[in-house]
């Protein structure tokens, strides 16, 4: 897989008039579709919908991709969305790359020329990148069915009686000699006036 | 209290501390250093036969009574209620252990002969899938605010100690009395000690108005006193707070707006407060008999030590940092570690339970899994190039980086790492790749991203 050539589709998102109002989205998709290796280029109104995602889906399947750029918002917001999409069309997640076209161009750069400048650039540095890509297997580790909680006082108790409720063995641990805390030293608590203990 | 005393699935580890966390989300290794409390608690009873033979009569200030009454070196912890109800000597205290000078009548009382002066501290390893760190708060202590004379007269108190007062199970049994024992006449209750204050604290503590306000009802209840209360804004934001803030408003308290100034004890011992009221414009100047100074809560002064042993941050509050404000306020960015309560923020009793609740299940969706996928994007250690030389594993800021002693060469554990290419940059042997940030696949981006478009 890694050896085969890269078919790159990128993806332009205007984020409704998020990017759309700033970035001249339609000029940077043009300009997707020169560089080395991009077999589509699209935009799409919100990329992220159920719509763009499909849209995504149905290159992958048709147009033989196995790279993905989307230029959009922070990948703190939709990478997985995006390694999703990616892998429920059988591509390895991270064949993908984001561009964030939002944070770091519309909502920073106030003149379109130069937004749409800095929006093409950060297109073209995601899809040279993600030509070398490689296919990640992430690990899966099994749990140990048991908790710790830390500090015998109102919150520990709250939180061990609820894990012990829930069937799994857990251990409070307190630095004083007895549980309780500081709400153990309480008379009355606001406000309905009763007792702490 | 009682039900996580007794609860099948809860083990107490109480006089214990964590001193070593290792591992990562849902295979953490812990150890627990539990002192010894010198009675063996499978044989006490909590029958407090020790405490009455303790030669030590004068004591030390009781912790659970804020130092307003002395327990002996042998006690049962909370004046009596302590989970586990078990005997304690203290080893600070008791004369034979500290002195060696001692006719151990301890010894001798114990009617289940559960005494045992010979324990030593011992070491508990656990493994555990999820932490919940719900260490607490301290209360600020008012002496590093001079102003408010707290320590130069037994009437000017802290709110902890006004609790222990109105307590029933505290030194005065809940009666609500001054230094000369009578009932107080003026009673001044300052809020925002050591919040909203740049001296001290600028956080607003949260809680401080709302106990201040049960304080001024339980000194009108229980004594019929005069009360003034000195405050900025009351902050009386939860379910049912702005009718109780009403309610003692009905009760006859004076609210005067504006923050205690000073608190001045007189050469005869009467005491002076000193205020502005911004809603007059005027300075107040009033004498009572006692004042009760509503401390902030803070983050406990060894707070540092437990943030980096459980890998957790702090805000510049002090207190722990949530991995997000508003979306992940219980996660912190360590994987498998929670917050509960009010080292996260200061928080009431409502709020604290419903974060530790909140807490307990973030936990439980992680033990009820079963599974945890770690990402692939680490680092990565070409052993062929490995010289040995160890420069990562003191860099690696999450320890993820071993040194195998065979081989001679460093291995990262890909559970451990978060991929932040410290110790990529950092090899000398340039051994050491990041999945994912490959030289080849950065140096790409850089170039695309400098040239003009």
């Amino acid at each position: 897989m890694a050896c085969e050539e890269p078919r790159i589709g990128v993806y332009i998102c205007y984020c409704g008039i998020n990017i759309g109002a700033t970035v001249d989205v339609e000029e940077v998709v043009q300009f997707a579709q020169t560089l080395p290796n991009v077999v589509v280029a699209r935009s799409h109104r919100y990329t992220c919908s159920e719509a763009g995602q499909e849209m995504i889906r149905q290159d992958i399947r048709q147009l033989g991709l196995n790279r993905v750029v989307v230029a959009s918002c922070t990948p703190r917001m939709h990478e997985p969305t995006f390694q999703n999409v990616l892998a429920s069309a059988g591509l390895n997640p991270y064949y993908f790359q984001m561009a964030n076209i939002r944070e770091h161009v519309s909502w920073v750069v106030d003149d379109p020329a130069q937004a749409t400048e800095k929006a093409k650039r950060l297109v073209r540095a995601a899809v040279a990148r993600v030509n070398f890509h490689e296919p990640l297997q992430p690990r899966q580790e099994s749990v140990t069915p048991a908790a710790l909680v830390v500090g015998g006082g109102i919150a520990g108790i709250q939180a061990a009686l609820t894990i012990a409720e829930a069937g799994y063995p857990v251990y409070l641990v307190e630095r004083q000699p007895s549980i309780g805390g500081h709400m153990a030293q309480l008379d009355k608590t606001f406000p309905t006036l009763d007792c702490s203990t | 209290m009682m039900d996580a005393g007794r609860h099948p699935n809860i083990t107490l580890l109480t006089y214990s501390e964590v001193v070593e966390v290792s591992g990562y989300v849902g295979n953490f290794q812990v150890r627990v250093r539990q002192r010894p409390r010198y009675v063996h608690t499978d044989l006490c009873t909590g029958c407090g036969a020790c405490a009455e033979a303790c030669v030590f009569k004068r004591g030390v200030p009781n912790e659970y009574d804020a130092g307003l009454s002395r327990r002996r070196a042998a006690y049962i912890p909370m004046n009596g209620q302590a989970v586990p109800l078990k005997a304690v000597i203290d080893d600070q205290a008791c004369l034979f252990l500290s002195k060696g000078k001692c006719t151990q009548a301890c010894l001798e009382a114990c009617p289940t002969r559960a005494i045992d002066f010979s324990q030593k501290e011992r070491f508990i390893d656990l493994n555990v899938g999820a932490i919940i760190v719900a260490t607490g708060f301290e209360m600020f202590d008012p002496r590093r605010l001079p102003a408010f004379s707290y320590g130069k007269s037994p009437d000017i108190m802290d709110g902890l100690q006004f609790e222990r007062f109105s307590s029933a199970t505290g030194p005065t049994r809940g009666e609500i009395l001054t230094s000369r024992g009578e009932k107080p006449k003026r009673v001044a209750i300052i809020h925002c000690v050591g919040s909203r204050d740049e001296h001290a604290n600028r956080y607003c503590s949260r809680v401080c108005c709302m106990y201040a306000l049960k304080h001024a009802h339980l000194v009108r209840d229980k004594t019929g006193a005069e009360v003034f209360e000195f405050y900025m804004d009351i902050r009386a934001f939860g379910k049912d707070y702005e009718e109780f803030y009403e309610r003692v408003q009905g009760e006859g308290v004076y609210f005067v707006r504006g923050r205690g100034a000073e608190v001045i004890v007189l050469d005869d011992g009467r005491i002076q407060v000193k205020a502005e009221n911004t809603n007059l414009g005027l300075p107040v100047q009033i004498e009572v008999d006692m004042v009760i100074l509503e401390t902030a809560m803070e983050a406990p002064r060894d707070s540092d030590k437990v943030a980096s042993l459980f890998g957790i941050s702090r805000s510049a509050s002090g207190f722990f940092q949530e991995a997000h404000p508003k979306l992940r306020p219980f996660h912190t960015n360590t994987e498998g570690v929670f917050l509960a309560g009010a080292c996260q923020a200061p928080k009431d009793v409502p709020d604290t339970v419903a974060h530790a609740g909140a807490a307990a299940s973030e936990a439980l969706a992680l033990l009820s899994r079963g599974q945890v996928v770690i990402s692939p994007t680490t680092a990565v250690v070409d052993e062929q190039l490995c010289s040995g030389c160890k420069t990562c594993i003191v860099l690696c800021p999450y320890s993820a980086i071993s040194f195998v002693e065979d081989a001679g060469v460093a291995r990262v554990n890909e559970a451990l790492c978060k991929g932040c290419g410290t110790c990529v940059a950092a090899c000398p042997a340039e051994a050491i790749t990041a999945r994912h940030f490959s030289d080849r696949q950065i140096l790409a981006e850089l170039e695309a991203l400098l040239v003009p478009a």
